[in-house]
């Protein structure tokens, strides 16, 4: 009898088991990993360069260029001509609750901002990093050149 | 009068009774056979982790399905059937040996994950075999298990040399010409896909890969919208993975491109593999994956826990 009762339950949960209920879908957007609309990343027009992680820091970045950026990129070119905007955007790193094995971008720690102008007849290359989830700026000039450096060296990833 | 129509009743009531009996045992005719070939390659693991695979999963993703005699009674014994043979196809862990290593290792990862979303084992089952039961403290043994198979090393000389190789080739910026290449299901590589927005980054310390994910503008679109469950007609997203490189500091960087795999949403067109036309491409070559129209079963199976959320891992940041 007590067999009868679970086989009932079982065709019960069968049958209940066909409609579950949707996540709302405010919910399952990365709220913390977000650009605030202040900053306007959009009107940039950048692509994505390149990807990276650094495991000893738990964060996650991603490096964007414009078209003249990410083309002079590919093909090696060193001596970075005025037009060119790099930004790298990184991340603390966060658990991915949807799976197992996984790190997802989690609060936005910062953005970095390397672009190169001309002014009379040379080339300016200017930097700013701005921090947090509001993207406040950041005054210290300290690294300023080895973050530079930093963002020139990157190779773009291998997008066929 | 009264006493007529009691009786009559009763005479139908029994005679529906008969008929019932005899259907049922009619019934007990139809019996698929489920067999108990040999295990050729026995699932390997400490003991611990052995044995709540063997209690939990065994039944359906073994050749050592255990039958009680409950689940011998039709109908309940065709849907025991159905169970068996389709999760025997899917995972069997007494042919785990005839699998690659890497092969091993990622059906582990999916076999914990499904545990995990509470996808596995079949809930129905677990109600009717309630041994079958994996509670908190067994899922803690099963990741710590997987956790501690993950290996943080620099990257090799091979994955730096296969990586440089690649990145010859494509600097050049050597497309191959002619038709694009098709999946089975006949989705096409969209080179497109370096121009859309990156909607989220991945770290896969489960197979060493790291992973950007595209959304086209319909993507974007609903993402700003706050409008992605369901994701809209027209949604396509482009997966692309890496190797990940690591230098002895910990920073790690891309390595050789591993594949590409979309997802395009078309409740109608794509109605059989969830309203979603699934394609992977590999290598730099773009070659399609799989060897029959089936192979986007095993992308539905995988994504299957994430069915309220229109099947879809990803939670998309905004950028605005
Ligand atoms: C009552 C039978 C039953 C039990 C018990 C069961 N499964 Fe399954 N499993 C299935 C069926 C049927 C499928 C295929 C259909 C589907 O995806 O729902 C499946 C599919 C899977 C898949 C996807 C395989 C693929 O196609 O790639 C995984 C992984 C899995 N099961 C893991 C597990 C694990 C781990 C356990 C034990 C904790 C378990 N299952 C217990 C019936 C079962
Ligand atoms: C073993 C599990 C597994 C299988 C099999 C699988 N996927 Fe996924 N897929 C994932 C996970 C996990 C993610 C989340 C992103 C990440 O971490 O890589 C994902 C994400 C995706 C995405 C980005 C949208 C989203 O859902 O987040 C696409 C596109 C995709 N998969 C395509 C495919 C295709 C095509 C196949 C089959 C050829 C496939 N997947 C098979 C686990 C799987």
């Amino acid at each position: 009898m007590k067999r009868s009762i679970y086989m009932l339950l079982a065709g019960i949960a069968i049958l209940s088991s066909a409609c579950g209920h949707k996540t709302n879908s405010a919910d399952l957007i990365n709220k913390k990993a977000s650009l605030p609309p202040s900053f306007q990343f959009e009107a940039l027009g950048l692509k994505v360069m390149s990807s990276s992680i650094n495991k000893k820091r738990g964060t996650m970045s991603t490096l964007y260029a414009n078209e003249l950026g990410l083309k002079n990129a590919i093909a090696g070119l060193k001596n970075h001509p005025a037009g060119e905007v790099f930004a790298l955007v990184t991340w603390k790193q966060q658990d991915d609750d949807h799976w197992f094995g996984a790190k997802i971008p989690g609060d936005l720690s910062s953005v970095e901002l390397v672009k190169t102008t001309a002014i009379v007849n040379h080339t300016v290359i200017s930097y700013k990093k701005i921090e947090g989830k509001d993207l406040v700026a950041n005054p210290d000039t300290l690294h300023q050149q080895d973050r530079i450096k930093y963002i020139f060296e990157q190779q773009p990833s291998v997008m066929p | 009068m009264r006493k007529l129509v009691n009786q009559t009743s009763k005479r139908n009531y029994f005679i529906l009774v008969i008929v019932l009996i005899i259907a049922f045992s009619g019934i007990q005719f139809i019996h698929p056979e489920i067999k108990n070939s040999p295990a050729t390659g026995d699932f390997e693991a400490p003991a611990d982790v052995k044995a709540i695979i063997i209690r939990a999963c065994y039944d359906c993703h073994s050749n050592q399905t255990n039958l009680r005699w409950y689940d011998k009674v039709a109908p309940i014994y065709w849907q025991v059937a159905q169970h068996v043979k389709d999760g025997r196809a899917g995972l069997n862990f007494s042919t785990w040996k005839n699998l690659a290593p890497a092969d091993q290792k990622a059906k582990l990862w999916e076999a914990v994950n499904q545990i995990s979303a509470g996808a596995m084992p079949v809930k129905d089952y677990v109600l009717v075999h309630s041994s079958a039961k994996v509670s908190a403290n067994d899922l803690v043994v099963l990741k710590k298990y997987m956790a501690d198979m993950v290996v943080n090393k620099p990257a090799d000389t091979a994955k730096i040399n296969a990586l440089d190789k690649q990145y010859q080739h494509w600097q050049k910026g050597k497309v191959a010409a002619g038709k694009l290449p098709t999946a089975l299901n006949s989705v096409t590589y969209i080179p497109d896909y370096k121009n859309w927005q990156p909607i989220s980054t991945t770290e896969r310390f489960d197979n060493g890969t790291m992973r950007v994910i595209f959304g086209n503008d319909v993507a974007t679109k609903a993402i700003k919208e706050n409008h992605i469950n369901p994701w809209p007609n027209g949604t396509i997203f482009a997966k692309v993975a890496w190797d990940q490189l690591a230098d002895k500091d910990g920073e790690v960087h891309t390595g050789a491109f591993k594949q590409i795999e979309y997802m395009i949403k078309d409740d109608q067109k794509y109605k059989t593999t969830k309203g979603w036309g699934f394609a992977r491409f590999k290598t730099p070559k773009l070659v399609p994956y799989g060897t029959d129209v089936m192979f986007a079963r095993e992308c539905v199976s995988c994504h299957k826990p994430l069915a309220d959320e229109d099947f879809v891992f990803t939670q998309p940041l905004k950028h605005q």
